[in-house]
């Protein structure tokens, strides 16, 4: 009987084991940019602003577009939790509202790290969030880090 | 001197079209929608009903100019159809620098949160309906006309509205007198998650218009002219507090009519709603709304209004939400009225 009791007592515990990570699953993120519109560098305030649609134009006076992956990415739902502090839920109701109110346009949204990466690199004034940024963009610097 | 101006005004126009014409290749139209069914039992029987279609269109033309577009299709007792067409919103916006634009068109007057945020997408609302301050007519819904707007700007996330348009018992295409409507409108978001605003309007309607703007609570035909003032201030709390997302949303309007006959009387509309998300999807909630207009008043009909609301909103996703609602009214003009509405609001 005893016997028993161990057993269930070892797959409870693997069970949280294996849950712990699908919960708590951490990706490192980089913030990219293509030519001289964006700052090389940012404060995590001023990015969490900018992608919040707070800000329209970049200095120069070219518009801010926003590049995101699809909130049910594992990168997507790392960049509403880390950089919207929202759940992916949250976070397409927050654009859908916004764009709605005709306060911003909506973000180009992409299935895979390749398709944003192009569409950054393609269009003067884009930001966008990857993981595994590539040496078509330039990664913008958050409180002096490549990654987040 | 004068002709000179228009020429000056008509070539700047001119000049912005054709610079923004070379970036229209990049042109992107979404088109989306909103839609809610509803329940409700009231006077002892089960109704079935249908709420609006509303049909949202957005197109970025160029980097600085967009286009927005609200059109609703709703039911009509007056239509041969039994459904009106209604063009809500046609709005130009042109971002001139930073966060500043110039809107040109059909708005939802900038004159509370409610009106400026939520319009026709019922998915939104944290509540079955509009406080009773709509259905009241008591706030000008819309204004077609030109507004100045700015956001975000600076620490405390200041923004703007400065409006004129056709005034009330106007048309979309022209106006019926020489005033134009004025709305002034500003707010500030100190933190996330918190906004305060306040705003000012102003018109002056002629004797006879008719008022299109209102379906209920006015009278239909301005009796003289009458120069009306309107006060908000608003108040919107929706962010953690101890790990519990509170939604707080108060507003209050004051509105004061000026008659050659009756001198100036004043009517105060506000509501209160809060919620609490207790789970990710589930919201239960509350909502009190006070309408009280003054004995000798002009322009409103003396209905003073008091309602409660108590409800839960289940969230199934951003794009699906149901609600189950109670809600009681009591009103100078009608009986007590207590009513139980199940809606269905869907984003498409």
């Amino acid at each position: 009987m005893n016997y028993v009791y161990r057993f269930a007592f070892k797959v409870f515990l693997l069970s949280i084991y294996f849950q712990l990570p699908a919960r708590s699953q951490d990706i490192s993120l980089s913030v990219i940019t293509s030519g001289k519109s964006a700052p090389s560098e940012m404060k995590l305030a001023q990015l969490k602003a900018t992608m919040r649609g707070e800000r329209l134009r970049w200095p120069d006076g070219s518009k801010v577009i926003i590049a995101l992956l699809k909130t049910t990415t594992p990168i997507g739902t790392n960049t509403s939790r880390k950089i919207y502090n929202m759940s992916a839920n949250e976070l397409n109701k927050y654009w859908l509202a916004l764009v709605f109110q005709g306060k911003a346009d909506a973000p180009n949204f992409f299935n895979s790290e390749a398709e944003l990466e192009e569409f950054v690199s393609q269009t003067n004034g884009a930001i966008g969030v990857v993981n595994h940024p590539s040496a078509s963009n330039k990664v913008i610097l958050i409180d002096g880090q490549r990654s987040l | 001197m004068k002709r000179n101006c228009y020429a000056h005004f008509f070539s700047l126009i001119i000049a912005l079209l054709l610079g923004t014409a070379q970036q229209a290749a990049g042109q992107r139209t979404q088109i989306r929608g909103f839609v809610d069914v509803v329940s409700y039992y009231q006077n002892g029987k089960l109704n079935f009903g249908l709420g609006e279609q509303d049909l949202f269109i957005t197109s970025e033309i160029t980097q600085r100019l967009s286009f927005l577009g609200e059109t609703v299709f709703k039911y009509s007792f007056d239509s041969p159809t039994s459904f009106n067409i209604s063009v809500e919103r046609i709005i130009l916006k042109y971002n001139y620098a930073g966060n500043h634009s110039v809107l040109i068109g059909k708005h939802h007057t900038p004159i509370n949160y409610w009106n400026d945020t939520y319009h026709h997408g019922r998915v939104f609302f944290p509540t079955v309906e509009r406080p009773l301050l709509f259905a009241q007519g008591f706030i000008p819904l819309h204004t077609t006309g030109v507004s100045l707007q700015g956001q975000n700007l600076g620490r405390l996330r200041f923004g703007y509205d400065a409006m004129l348009g056709n005034g009330l018992g106007s048309g979309d295409i022209e106006d019926n007198n020489p005033f134009k409507s004025l709305t002034l409108a500003a707010h500030v978001k100190p933190t996330n998650g918190l906004r305060i605003g306040a705003s000012y309007y102003h018109d002056v309607i002629s004797k006879g218009s008719t008022i299109h703007n209102h379906y209920g609570g006015t009278s239909t035909v301005a009796p003289g002219r009458i120069s009306q003032d309107i006060l908000t201030g608003s108040i919107v709390y929706n962010d953690s507090v101890f790990h519990k997302k509170f939604e707080v949303l108060a507003e209050s309007s004051m509105a004061m009519n000026r008659s050659d006959s009756l001198g100036t009387q004043r009517a105060i509309a506000s509501y209160a709603y809060a919620g609490l998300r207790v789970t990710d999807k589930i919201i239960p909630y509350v909502r009190v709304d006070d309408i009280q207009y003054g004995s000798k008043e002009v322009y409103f009909m003396d209905n003073n209004t008091r309602s409660y609301v108590g409800g839960v909103r289940y969230e199934i996703s951003y794009l699906a939400v149901v609600k189950l609602e109670y809600q009681h009214t009591k009103s100078h003009m009608n009986n007590i009225s207590d009513n139980i509405i199940f809606q269905i609001a869907v984003g498409f």
